[in-house]
């Protein structure tokens, strides 16, 4: 039985890498503006370190090191337009005939989510290629060989996370006719809160505390913050506690919002 | 004549989009809410790094908020006068519905561009102003009616520069019929504009100030503002605006003769 469902959605994700490198092109030309955003990054922090040594404790080029690995993250683990798929599937009732097969929507779709990151984590890799030779006299990794080892379990369950917000966003399509505003309000808060737009031990220290207690934190800061150095071991073990309780609670939410819209789901077109 | 004749058309457009938001509030609501999230963002990156340090190339705090407001001041007026137009220009292209514009009695630009307001990108720029004038508040500075003017004239200057460059991205549908991530080129734009010029150096000078209009955009009036009125500084944003505007509508007029009103 076990067997069975492996294979079923093992099927599932080599349609979804197939059909994620239809998108290659997209994949790719997002990597290249990801570089102008790095450029903006390096010469506004470039700018920022001119009359210091250290800012919030951290070099400047812990600081390029933790924003470009930002950018490799973003394709690895980032749910990109999950939520809008989802939503256009409820809306056009393509949905309709996933309910009708004994196939489960969560696990298809992040079958999916996983092919798709895939796909777009590899590609990734050509523009950070293209300008490494320019980035490398910048980057500094710390040795310690617990970050690698941590580092897995914590993409995973960022990956998990994201996803499952990405999921119950989408679900929100069968109540509402748009909810691309409910998206891109989301995207904002998530940027912020999990530290895309600075890193987040730079806020005072009162808000740095509350940022952490946020699922946020645990979708983009806390992976990054462990392979780039800026937390310790105990912090970051301290962190996987958090991390799951939040992984569950937005999966108990995400059956409950599924159960909630089928009752109200009235199966149109398909 | 004429021109009051296009006054008539732009204003039966703006009625039509305010019956339209009264409809849909909730719409115009959230979308409120989600750019004042956005701007909030950029006004939090500058409290940030200006905890950790007291100079960005040159620019205290309130002198940064300055800048910022001003490029958010600038991309709000675009979104809120012009960019879900253009922006559906490239589908109208694509599906042939770009025929109702070329029936229009006026120039097909002008209907393409003024068809539709977005009440909630105006409704921020109120927001993008209230910024601005804290931070002239904080550091103390008194224009006067004249330098306010001044300032909004650059800042116009800035809005046809962001009008042209997005139309220019826009009108590559007339030749690339799939241009999705047209608006990614237009942000990346915007996000050098919220730096100051002092922080651009070798090639990314060249680039970013001088061959393309990314940096001064927001950084003239911003300058202008603070450390007082250069003609130099001016006439070259103005220079600039005419040069772009002109190239812009070029392409989009030279895309006009190759549009062929195919639907698929």
């Amino acid at each position: 039985m076990a067997m069975h469902i492996l294979t079923k959605y093992r099927h599932v994700f080599l349609v979804g890498l197939q059909s994620n490198l239809v998108y290659r092109w997209n994949f790719l030309i997002r990597g290249f503006f990801s570089l102008a955003r790095l450029a903006v990054v390096f010469i506004l922090w470039g700018a920022a370190y001119a009359g210091t040594a250290q800012i919030g404790g951290y070099s400047i080029g812990q600081t390029f090191t933790y924003f470009t690995a930002l950018i490799a993250l973003q394709f690895m683990i980032g749910a990109f337009n999950e939520d809008y798929q989802i939503g256009e599937e409820i809306r056009n009732g393509l949905i309709n005939q996933f309910l009708l097969k004994p196939i489960n929507y969560y696990l298809y779709r992040f079958t999916v989510f996983l092919a798709a990151r895939v796909v777009s984590g590899i590609l990734v890799f050509v523009p950070l290629l293209v300008v490494f030779p320019l980035l490398r006299s910048h980057l500094t990794l710390p040795t310690e060989l617990w970050r690698p080892l941590l580092l897995v379990p914590a993409l995973l369950l960022s990956a998990l996370l994201q996803f499952t917000l990405a999921f119950c966003f989408g679900l929100l399509a069968f109540w509402f006719l748009e909810i691309q505003g409910f998206v891109i309000l989301s995207f904002a808060a998530e940027m912020m809160l999990s530290g895309q737009i600075f890193p987040l031990d730079l806020l005072p220290p009162a808000l740095f505390q509350a940022a952490q207690l946020l699922p946020f934190y645990y979708m983009m800061y806390f992976p990054a913050a462990i392979l780039t150095g800026r937390i310790d071991l105990s912090s970051a073990l301290h962190g996987f506690g958090f991390q799951v309780a939040w992984v569950l609670t937005f999966a108990i939410a995400a059956r409950f919002i599924w159960l909630s819209g089928l009752r109200k789901h009235t199966a149109v077109g398909g | 004549m004429k021109l009051r004749q296009y006054l008539r058309i732009w204003l039966a457009c703006v009625r039509y989009s305010l019956v339209r938001t009264m409809m849909f509030r909730f719409d115009f609501f959230l979308w409120s809410v989600v750019e004042l999230a956005w701007m909030s963002v950029n006004v939090l990156l500058v409290e940030v790094i200006y905890r950790h340090t007291n100079s960005v190339a040159g620019w205290n705090k309130y002198e940064m908020l300055l800048l910022v407001g001003t490029s958010m001041l600038i991309q709000r007026l675009l979104m809120g006068l012009f960019w879900s137009n253009l922006f559906e220009m490239g589908r109208n292209v694509r599906t042939g519905t770009f025929d109702f514009y070329l029936a229009q009695p006026g120039n097909p630009l002008f209907m393409v561009s003024t068809r539709k307001l977005d009440p909630d990108g105006l409704a921020n720029t109120v927001v993008a102003a209230a910024v601005i004038w804290y931070a002239a508040h904080r550091l103390g500075l008194h224009p006067g009616i004249g330098g306010v003017l001044l300032y909004l004239v650059l800042v116009a200057f800035g809005l046809v520069i962001h009008y042209s460059l997005f139309l220019l991205a826009a009108s590559l549908t007339f030749w690339i019929i799939k241009t999705e991530g047209i608006e990614g080129s237009y942000f990346t734009v915007v996000d050098f504009s919220r730096l100051p010029r002092e922080a651009f150096h070798g090639a990314a000078n060249v680039l970013m100030v001088y061959l393309l209009p990314a940096v001064i955009v927001s950084n003239v009036p911003a300058t202008t503002l603070i450390r007082g009125f250069r003609p130099a500084y001016a006439l070259w944003l103005g220079a600039v605006a005419i040069v772009w505007f002109a190239l812009a509508v070029y392409v989009f007029n030279r895309g006009l003769k190759r549009y062929a009103s195919a639907s698929s």
